[in-house]
């Protein structure tokens, strides 16, 4: 492989992001990290979290690099960092393979004259809003817009600009993004400016399909976001108000106009030409939509053999789906190249760590700005100074985002030139922060539990924001708490534990086998436990894909492979009995075929499925006409002649799903529907087929099947919630009443075949949830560690997660997280060994009255009795570090005191209660 | 899969599914080599304010 | 009586009560600033004597919540 590098003109070793040189630099250009929205110089950052921290010369636009003249960077920078002379240095790489992740380009809609983007400065892209919504941006987070300055009280979010569209440009697939980023900038553009801010969106249909994304849409209704179905005509300007009209078709067919002050165009994603170009070098196919040509049942590999793709050049996709594919390609690379494995690696470099007891503390405190998040409520220089005046506290600064890496950098410098050996952080919280904070400590070779944080934003800043004086009286008084604690916290030693490197893959469906194949082929031995008497799980009720392949025939060759699979050992008419241990090493209980066995395994793979929802409405169960999704695809799949015979046939939309009972959008039913009809018409051109529907969610590329069934003449009807469709028998016909949605009248459709595309219900599996201390969410579907970072993982350590468990969703996108639980898992098999807290309790044997009170209550069996042999404290209470989970409970309640809890001693919160009052 | 094989990879792009993928690999034994077009990572995530549904800063 | 302000001191469980404060931030909504959060690794962890002396300093109120 070739890369080129190109010049930077700084010297990354010499420079010190100091900003003297961005200071005097005379060149002023459009900020392209704000989309323009701001000035920029030639030389520059493009954000103060930049990784790396490094100023880069844009040559296209320095004085110096086009005419030779100025040099200005060069006379001031105090390291001599600048290089006019550097070159393009073109660098060959040898590596196995190769992961595409190049993304995607905002829509450019300049060149749609009816939206005047190019010549109205108050018509602005998505994109470029969330720069004004950003505390970062160019109005520091002041909702206002461009001309006038003016905060607007009336927006417009248009929908579909550049993606769904084969008329205006040639993008004819459905970007899948832009309806929840609308909804979102919406319902934080009304945060932002209150309640009376007008937000509207128009529509053509609103795809919410990802997890949570429908309830978030109904939420955003409530909170009085409007929703217009319809394609604007034309955005034109009032006067020189600065104000716009739109023009639109209502739902009854009547031209309407409105006046909005502010309009965003929902712009789709698409490749640029740069992306096909590098595709065509690498010899790798497109689909007609210019994004990777991938299989199904391989979603990450590209058509060349050890190229893997992921994020939206695979497909138009949101951040969730993007991460999930990430891991399957870093799944998919690493199982290509598995024999190479720790070939090229090192090991990193260890800090050591300085003593620093029976030191005097000397503690340093840093309070986060975190942009305008707290400083915008709390005072944060008072905050600051407060900090100065307390005991023991030698240094103290104020940052403006405390986790950059940057600011990592330099608190990690500070502490070694200050020799703090304590650290508190006033920021947001430890819960998501404390980690990071941690390895800063590490870095700058202090005990990690040296560290203490004080939550002053979301318990503070978010929570008071209308009250900044007892907001920032808050703040001192926690600040004071935590450097209290801080003076008298200790460092603390973690255990190292061997990770067992077997994994165990609970469910033998398409999600679990590929999980399972994923582990084996990276080395690990892997369990699957099925609980049916045979692998394939729902994908067998499958008959074809949309790409023409036969579901039944892909699945029978990856079972093949499963079963040939020396490292995988399948578990038929197996459950899980019981589950002990804790990350790296597990032990589980499985049951089945008459007997128990235990398991040791170091990770759990969670892909237990879901199932089809059995309707109680329109009449399912009553006639044989009346079929689920999956039941319409056993008869396509047995040739029942049924279909051939059948002169119409109807589909109904969401039965199941989006209702109030079950809020939530199954995401697969349109496609699949929509897929149907299409095999229908081919089967019997002179079908009548229909498809009654609430929004039509083929995203990404699936949006071509729906203009293909357009095309072959599937009639599409719209319901609402209100309006749902009728089902009746007139002796032995069977008819569906609908009403229409343009003409607002009732329509009776007679039909042969109706399919119900009813909803994916989760399999509810509480008794796997408490095994593994994992929670559900209230649809009954497992809650993944994050909603976009970590959708294939759970919060609790060596648990993952994939398929239909998580979230309904098609094969190839099941896969694709399977391979990202995979991929996840094995960065912890390969990590051998794993460091236990070092905030667990710990017994003083001396005072120890061998009660046995901790003994019985630990729910973790973490105490046990020494024997009464042993030579040291015979007979007394001592606790095993692996298994306590520093909960306190046994510190609690040990009636002599022996017992501490390191991290959370009594001396520590009685230090905190003590200091919650101001001294004197 | 006996064939000689070269133990790193090469990732394209430094936005977020590039890092994700790239931390995955060096994490499982990997040498991995991160390009990226723009003098810093984080693509186009890096330029969002809020996300859904934590309205966590995207940065 | 009405500038009476009752100064609350409460004790979180980290795993539970505490992240829920935490998402209440996330949420935006808005309560009285009266409260000191102590965050401790467990309700278990709770010890009579904590209350106690949170009284004593002065506390109008002490909440447990985990």
């Amino acid at each position: 492989m070739e890369i080129v590098r190109h010049p930077r003109y700084v010297d990354e070793s010499k420079c010190i992001a100091c900003g003297a040189c961005y200071e005097k630099c005379p060149k002023k250009i459009p900020d392209t990290y704000n989309q323009g929205l701001a000035k920029r110089k030639a030389i520059y950052v493009e954000y103060a979290q930049a990784v790396p921290l490094k100023y880069r010369i844009d040559p296209d636009t320095c004085i110096y690099l086009q005419k030779k003249k100025c040099g200005a960077c060069k006379k001031l920078c105090p390291t001599g960092a600048i290089d006019f002379d550097m070159k393009e240095k073109i660098d060959t790489l040898n590596v196995g393979s190769v992961v595409l992740a190049p993304g995607f380009k905002p829509f450019d809609p300049s060149g749609f004259d009816t939206y005047n983007y190019a010549n109205l400065p108050n018509v602005m892209t998505a994109t470029e809003f969330e720069r004004i919504l950003s505390a970062s941006g160019p109005t520091t987070g002041h909702l206002i817009r461009m001309s006038d300055h003016k905060e607007p009280k009336k927006i417009a979010w248009l929908q579909c600009v550049g993606s769904r569209d084969i008329n205006r440009c040639d993008n004819p697939a459905c970007s899948s993004v832009c309806c929840m980023y609308a909804i979102k900038e919406a319902v934080i553009a009304k945060e932002h400016s209150g309640d009376d801010l007008d937000c509207a969106i128009f529509y053509m249909d609103m795809r919410t399909m990802g997890k949570e994304f429908e309830r978030f849409y109904e939420n955003a209704k409530k909170k009085g976001v409007r929703f217009i179905r319809c394609r604007v005509h034309s955005i034109v300007p009032v006067g020189d108000t600065g104000d716009m009209e739109l023009r639109y078709v209502t739902d009854d067919g009547q031209v309407t106009t409105e006046i909005f002050e502010q309009v965003v165009l929902s712009v789709g994603l698409q490749t640029p030409p740069e992306l096909v170009a590098l595709a065509d070098r690498l010899g790798i196919s497109l689909t007609k939509g210019n994004f990777c040509k991938t299989d199904p049942f391989e979603p990450v590999a590209t058509s060349r053999e050890g190229v893997y793709v992921c994020g939206a050049f695979q497909g138009p996709k949101d951040i969730p789906q993007s991460v999930i594919d990430a891991g399957a390609a870093a799944s998919a690379a690493g199982e290509f190249l598995s024999p190479a494995r720790n070939t090229l690696t090192r090991v990193p470099e260890i800090v050591p760590e300085t003593n620093v007891i029976n030191e005097r503390p000397r503690v340093g405190v840093f309070v986060c700005r975190c942009g305008v998040n707290i400083a915008g409520v709390v005072d944060v220089p008072a905050v600051a100074e407060y900090a100065r005046t307390l005991p023991y506290v030698e240094f103290v600064a104020d940052n403006l985002y405390s986790c950059s890496q940057d600011t990592q950098d330099i608190m990690a410098q500070t502490i070694r030139e200050q020799n703090l050996n304590r650290v508190v952080v006033a920021a947001c919280t430890p819960k998501t922060h404390e980690p990071l904070f941690q390895e800063t400590l590490i870095a700058a070779g202090l005990n990690k539990y040296l560290f203490e944080m004080a939550n002053i934003r979301n318990q503070d800043s978010w929570v008071h924001k209308n009250n900044p004086e007892l907001a920032t009286e808050k703040a001192m008084d926690l600040v004071r708490m935590a450097v209290s604690k801080a003076a008298l916290i200790q460092p603390l030693k973690e255990t190292a534990l061997n990770v067992n490197q077997a994994a165990l893959v609970i469910g033998g469906g398409v999600s679990g086998m590929n999980a399972a194949r994923s582990l084996s082929r990276q080395g690990y031995v892997t369990h699957i436990v099925e609980k049916s008497d045979t692998l394939g799980g729902q994908a067998r009720n499958l008959h074809t894909l949309p790409s023409g392949d036969k579901v039944a025939d892909r699945l029978e060759k990856l079972a093949a492979q499963i079963e040939a699979d020396e490292k995988i050992t399948v578990h038929l008419n197996t459950t899980l009995a019981g589950v002990e241990g804790f990350v790296g090493n597990f032990k589980t209980t499985l049951a089945g075929n008459g007997g128990e066995q235990v398991l040791e395994h170091g990770v759990a793979v969670i892909a237990t499925g879901g199932q089809e929802y059995k309707p109680a409405e329109y009449r399912y169960g009553e006639d044989p006409r009346i079929l689920t999704s999956l039941e319409l695809d056993r008869k396509l799949m047995d040739n029942d002649p049924a279909i051939e015979s059948a002169r119409s046939a109807v589909f109904i939309q969401c039965v199941g799903s989006r209702e109030p009972e079950r809020p939530y959008c199954s995401r697969i039913c349109c496609t699949h529907s929509v897929h149907n009809s299409i095999e229908l018409k081919r089967a019997n051109p002179d079908m009548n087929v229909f498809i009654l529907y609430r929004d039509v969610r083929t995203y990404g590329e699936k949006e071509y099947l729906y203009r293909e069934a357009r095309e072959l003449g599937v009639i599409f009807v719209r319901f609402d919630l209100e309006h749902k469709p009728e089902v009746r028998k007139d002796g032995d016909r069977l008819i569906v009443r609908v009403i229409d949605h343009v003409l607002g009248i009732p329509m009776d459709i007679e039909t042969d075949i109706l399919t119900l595309a009813s909803a994916i219900l989760p399999n509810r599996e509480e008794k796997l949830a408490r095994f593994f201390k994992v929670p559900l969410n209230e649809d009954g579907f497992f809650v993944e560690k994050h909603a976009k970072l970590g959708p294939s993982e759970f919060a609790t350590d060596g648990v993952f997660l994939c398929g239909l468990a998580h979230y309904p969703k098609p094969i190839d996108e099941s896969i694709a997280q399977a391979r990202a639980a995979a991929s996840r898992a094995i960065t912890l098999l390969a990590r051998e060994k794993i460091h236990t807290s070092g905030q667990v309790a710990e017994i003083n044997p001396s005072w120890c009255s061998q009660c046995g009170t901790c003994v019985s209550l630990c729910p973790y069996s973490a105490p046990t009795f020494r024997s009464p042999e042993e030579r040291f404290w015979p007979g007394k209470a001592e606790i095993n570090p692996a298994l306590c989970k520093g909960c306190g409970l046994c510190v609690a309640s040990c009636r002599s005191g022996a017992i501490h809890l390191k991290g959370f001693d009594n001396d520590q919160i009685f230090a905190q209660i003590f200091s919650m009052n101001e001294a004197g | 899969m006996t064939k000689d094989v070269i133990g790193s990879v090469l990732v394209v792009g430094g936005g977020i599914a590039g890092m994700r993928s790239a931390l995955d690999l060096a994490n499982s034994g990997y040498y991995v080599y991160l390009l990226e077009k723009s003098p810093s990572i984080g693509g186009v995530m890096s330029q969002l304010d809020k996300t859904f549904p934590t309205n966590d800063c995207a940065m | 009586m009405s500038d009476w302000e009752p100064k609350i001191v409460s004790f979180l469980c980290n795993w539970c009560s505490y992240g829920a404060a935490d998402l209440a931030g996330v949420g935006r909504m808005e309560y009285p600033s009266n409260i000191r959060v102590i965050r401790i690794p467990c309700t278990g962890r709770m010890s009579p004597k904590f209350a106690l002396a949170a009284l004593r300093e002065g506390a109008d109120g002490v909440w447990v919540s985990g």
